[in-house]
């Protein structure tokens, strides 16, 4: 097929840009992973030598662990939630469904740091929920619940707080989309709801259940901002670790960039693995 | 019957519905209350009615002169990506070469790039070149990651417009550039106006790329992050929130608005 000459012109731009501040710095990265690039002065060139540190320190690995359990228990729990939101707003029939769409999703377009901050306004010693134990007695002041706020506990719940109404929006999108005629046929033939729903309905919306679930649990597995104003000790995520080897402290970038590439490989296997439910429906029918 | 949901199953749907609305809303109307609380700890019981918080606030001249920057480099990294966005999604659908899926995916994949690793590349990228940080190289960051949502905005938009009627513009005489500012850009307007709002407001709120590569003139996002380290600005902060809730969901609501109307016109045209 003949390039249409305009087509560099118009893809020029984009593609430089992307390419300068999007795919060289990774690459800068890569290099200070092997020792390519270093902060130290003297020599230095290609080795495995922080890779095999990453691989060989239990505490980096263990917590990369735990940060998958804990954006995985957020991402399950919230899809769960959002799948009945979504099945009313998208077959229930209701009239005003953009309107409660948008009244759902609203609150994700606000900012982000605000919605941390009215949880620690809640959550704290001398927040919402203890002094609203203390004024009516069933708690002393003396003894606040102070597992409440920087907790592991406190982590998941903002996590989850905070991306709840996006998580329904794929999940709407595909059960939208379902043709109601295969429904109809079902109940025709003589299934039930249950059976309709988990014959037709369930597979059908699972598309958009996976894109959901990825859609929460990438930014999740690599946060560093929640944790770090709600997490306390106990939830310091895979995230906070690499901010702080680039931190003022002791940086180590070496190490530092292991851990980041680490998390970008893990990312982009998930991403090509999920990538046929995440096609946006204008490119794959193409 | 209704093959989706039985009556009691709809009206239990509508009970959790509104359940979950009031837990999402609940902590926004708790922030909004506690800024009228006249004491300097967020608490029950509540003590009285003030409006100092907010008086101290647009007193503070630190946090205005964050709100300005970050103001300012919202426009500039909108107008940025809107520009590279549109010229992206013109390609993506009106023309034909090889490579479109492996483009359009590096064109979309700022959409999965963990924030954490982003911001370091960029923080290692300017080290290595000797750049300083500053108001621009954030500019810099948050085009990148607003080109996918301007794309995923406008490529829809692009797709729904009949080619005949550029092609007809081609055939009386007109140049691409000529076609585009007469025919596309107009039919492509409400689009473009949300994909930059949606620009503005994703750059306005971004605080983990950012931290990594902002210089002297920080943004509102970190301001906001080190004063929530400082119980004794709370107060303060928290009618700060309640001001940029409030206008973030009055822009949300007009540009959704604006949209309606805008699609409901060029619905009528198109038809009629």
């Amino acid at each position: 097929m003949r390039l249409d000459p305009t087509t560099p012109s118009l893809l020029g731009l984009p593609l430089a840009w992307l390419g300068v501040f999007f795919v060289l710095p990774i690459a800068i990265v890569a290099a200070y992973s092997f020792d390519v690039y270093s902060l130290n002065p003297g020599p230095h060139g290609f080795t495995l030598g922080a890779w095999r540190g990453f691989v060989h320190d239990p505490v980096y690995l263990r917590l990369f662990w735990k940060s998958v359990k804990m954006s995985l228990t957020v991402s399950a729990i919230i899809v769960v939630l959002a799948y009945p939101l979504a099945y009313y707003l998208a077959l229930s029939g209701t009239k005003r469904k953009y309107v409660l769409l948008l009244v759902l999703i609203a609150p994700f377009l606000t900012s982000y740091l605000l919605r941390v901050l009215a949880w620690m306004v809640i959550l704290g010693d001398q927040g919402v929920v203890n002094s609203f134990l203390f004024w009516t007695g069933l708690r002393s002041p003396a003894h606040p619940i102070s597992q409440l706020l920087y907790s592991r506990f406190a982590v998941m719940l903002v996590l989850g707080y905070i991306w709840l109404p996006f998580v329904a929006l794929p999940i709407f999108v595909s059960l939208e989309s379902l043709d109601r005629r295969l429904l109809e046929a079902a109940s025709d033939l003589g299934a039930s709801r249950l059976q309709a729903f988990r014959r037709v309905t369930l597979p059908l919306s699972l598309p958009g259940v996976a894109a959901a679930f990825l859609f929460v649990f990438i930014p999740t597995l690599g946060e560093f901002i929640t944790p770090s104003l709600v997490g306390g000790a106990t939830g310091y995520m895979y995230g906070n670790q690499i901010v702080d080897l680039f931190g003022t402290g002791f940086p180590d970038w070496e190490t530092g960039s292991v851990l980041a590439m680490f998390l970008l490989g893990v990312v982009t296997v998930l991403t090509v693995a999920f990538s046929r439910f995440l096609q946006p429906r204008q490119v794959a029918t193409d | 019957m209704d093959v989706t949901l039985s009556r009691n199953g709809a009206r239990a749907l509508r009970v959790f519905f509104a359940f979950v609305v009031v837990f999402l809303y609940a902590p926004i109307v708790i922030l909004l209350i506690f800024s009228f609380n006249n004491s300097a700890v967020p608490s029950f019981p509540l003590s009285g009615f003030t409006l100092h918080w907010y008086r101290e606030f647009i007193g503070n001249s630190d946090l205005r002169g964050a709100l300005e920057t970050s103001a300012i480099i919202a426009v500039l990294s909108s107008i940025g990506a809107v520009l590279l966005g549109v010229l992206a999604s013109i390609a993506l659908v009106r023309r034909r070469f090889r490579a479109k899926p492996a483009v359009s995916a590096l064109l979309l994949s700022p959409l999965v790039i963990p924030y954490v690793v982003f911001g370091i590349s960029l923080l290692l990228l300017f080290h290595q070149l000797g750049i300083p940080r500053s108001i621009l190289t954030v500019v810099i960051g948050h085009i990148v990651i607003c080109i996918p949502y301007t794309i995923l905005v406008v490529m829809p938009r692009l797709q729904q417009i009949d080619v005949s009627l550029e092609e007809a513009a081609y055939d009386l005489g007109a140049t691409r550039l000529r076609t585009f500012r007469s025919v596309t850009l107009p039919l492509i307007l409400p689009a473009v106006v949300s994909a930059f709002l949606i620009a503005f407001t994703t750059s306005f709120d971004e605080y983990a790329v950012a931290s990594f590569v902002v210089g002297t003139r920080v943004t509102f996002p970190i301001y906001l992050y080190s004063a929530l380290r400082f119980p004794s600005q709370l107060p303060q902060v928290i009618a700060v929130a309640v001001v940029v809730i409030t206008v973030s969901l009055a822009v949300v609501l007009a540009a959704e608005i604006g949209r309606r109307v805008a699609e409901r016109r060029l619905g009528a045209l198109e038809s009629g």
